[in-house]
């Protein structure tokens, strides 16, 4: 198993809230390693959310919901 | 590809691999210059930033400074830089950050890269991609917000196309890099599935892997029905398969047709299926008079008087600059509050 952090955008606040704009891949859905399976914005930048390992993705935070940097947003089985 | 394909799959399967437009655009260019080392992209933002839409999102990691260009704020330099470029046979991308733009470089667009191949008889080519930004609805305000395709199609020498979803995105960029003509690409911001802007679910769409062209001059019937014709394109076939969606149940199908290329324009769709429903709907984010909606009827009306059942309706932006306050702004773009009742009208006459 293996988490799916929020990504590090902001390093001047490391501590900031940012937005799941996008997940491109639905919960259930088998992934590759590496896939691009989400899209994330802090302020107007946008950063990736790249599978970490192979198998099936979890979603743990919905479209358009608040999540710190550095939070759970999904899990890879 | 079409605006309506599905990516439903069952739990656990693999599943389809869906794209937001931006990405699939720059996967395009990006397929492209992997293809052909005469593929350059230059223009303003587009390398470290990635295009301020995300157009060029990775490209400069990829491709490195020389074949990804950061221009100063010069229009009219960098864009004739990209037809010089073009004349000596490489095939560049020159990004317009946005369309409003083009005033100042207007002599660089219309006098030199539309003219070049009729001027030498065809013996020089300008195999150039103008890529642009177009469109309101965020509070961008008169000069930011502006449609301007009817303006580049009316002028001859360009070809023009307008994407409306991640698939066609992708397959008209790749189609427009290979083509020999000059050609304008003009992407909505609302359709490209920015996080910064209004969501718009058909802005994330299952994408091919592989490279793919959309032709150019094909529109695709996204919505087939028998009551009315909606002829639209770019956004606003988002805002019409919407209301067709919603009028659906009180027995109203309405036929909508992305037109996805002005120029060439793809008559013979339009004429077949207005043959077919007897009523047409024009639907265009650009300015009324003197535009892409005047040409589509013309073009009805002049194949054959007695095609249309109903007078036929134009939903456009009337003639004044889009206005900055919210309030007027939605009042002056093509909203779905205005198509339905154009529709209600029209299906009613």
């Amino acid at each position: 198993m293996a988490e799916v952090l929020f990504p590090q955008l902001s390093e001047r606040e490391p501590d900031a809230e940012g937005v799941l704009a996008t997940w491109f891949v639905g919960d259930g859905d088998q992934v590759a390693s590496g896939q691009l399976i989400g899209e994330v914005m802090v302020e107007k930048v946008s950063g990736e959310v790249l599978a970490p390992t192979a198998g099936q993705v979890h979603l743990l935070v919905g479209e358009d919901q608040t999540a710190r940097q550095g939070e759970v947003i999904a899990r890879v089985d | 590809m079409s605006a309506t394909d599905t990516t439903a799959t069952a739990a656990g399967a693999p599943a389809a691999r869906r794209l937001t437009t931006a990405r699939a655009l720059a996967e395009g260019i990006g397929q492209e210059m992997e293809r052909d080392d005469n593929v350059v992209v230059l223009g303003e933002d587009i390398g470290a930033y990635g295009g301020i839409f995300g157009s060029t999102g990775g490209l400069l990691e990829k491709f490195g400074p020389e074949r990804v260009l950061d221009t100063p704020i010069s229009e009219t330099a960098f864009i004739g830089l990209g037809i010089g470029a073009a004349v000596e046979g490489m095939r560049p991308i020159v990004e317009l950050m946005f369309v409003d733009f083009f005033g100042v470089a207007m002599d660089q667009i219309y006098n030199h890269m539309a003219k070049i191949h009729f001027e030498s008889g065809g013996n020089v080519k300008v195999p150039m991609v103008l890529m642009t930004a177009t469109g309101g609805g965020y509070g961008d305000a008169e000069q930011h917000s502006q449609c301007l395709w009817g303006t580049f199609a009316h002028l001859p020498g360009m070809k023009v196309v307008v994407p409306s979803n991640p698939a066609d995105a992708k397959g008209l960029m790749i189609a427009a890099i290979r083509d020999d003509n000059p050609v304008v690409y003009m992407f909505h911001k609302g359709i490209m599935g920015l996080p910064w802007m209004a969501k718009n679910p058909r802005s994330v769409a299952h994408v091919p892997e592989e490279a793919y062209e959309t032709p150019i001059g094909k529109a695709a019937v996204v919505r087939p029905g028998k009551d009315a014709t909606v002829v639209t394109l770019s956004l606003s076939v988002h805002h019409a398969l919407d209301v067709a969606e919603k009028l659906a149940p009180d027995g109203v199908d309405l036929e909508v047709i992305d037109l996805r290329s002005l120029v060439p324009l793809d008559t013979a769709t339009i004429l077949s299926s207005v043959a077919k429903t007897g009523r047409l709907l024009i639907v265009d984010e650009d300015y009324q008079s003197f535009g892409l909606s005047g040409e589509i009827a013309a073009r009805v009306v002049e194949t054959d008087p007695g095609l249309l059942r109903a007078p036929l309706r134009r939903v456009a932006v009337p003639d004044v600059p889009i206005p900055y306050a919210r309030s007027l702004e939605r009042a002056v773009l093509p909203t779905p509050e205005r198509i339905e009742a154009a529709v209600h009208d029209l299906v009613k006459a």
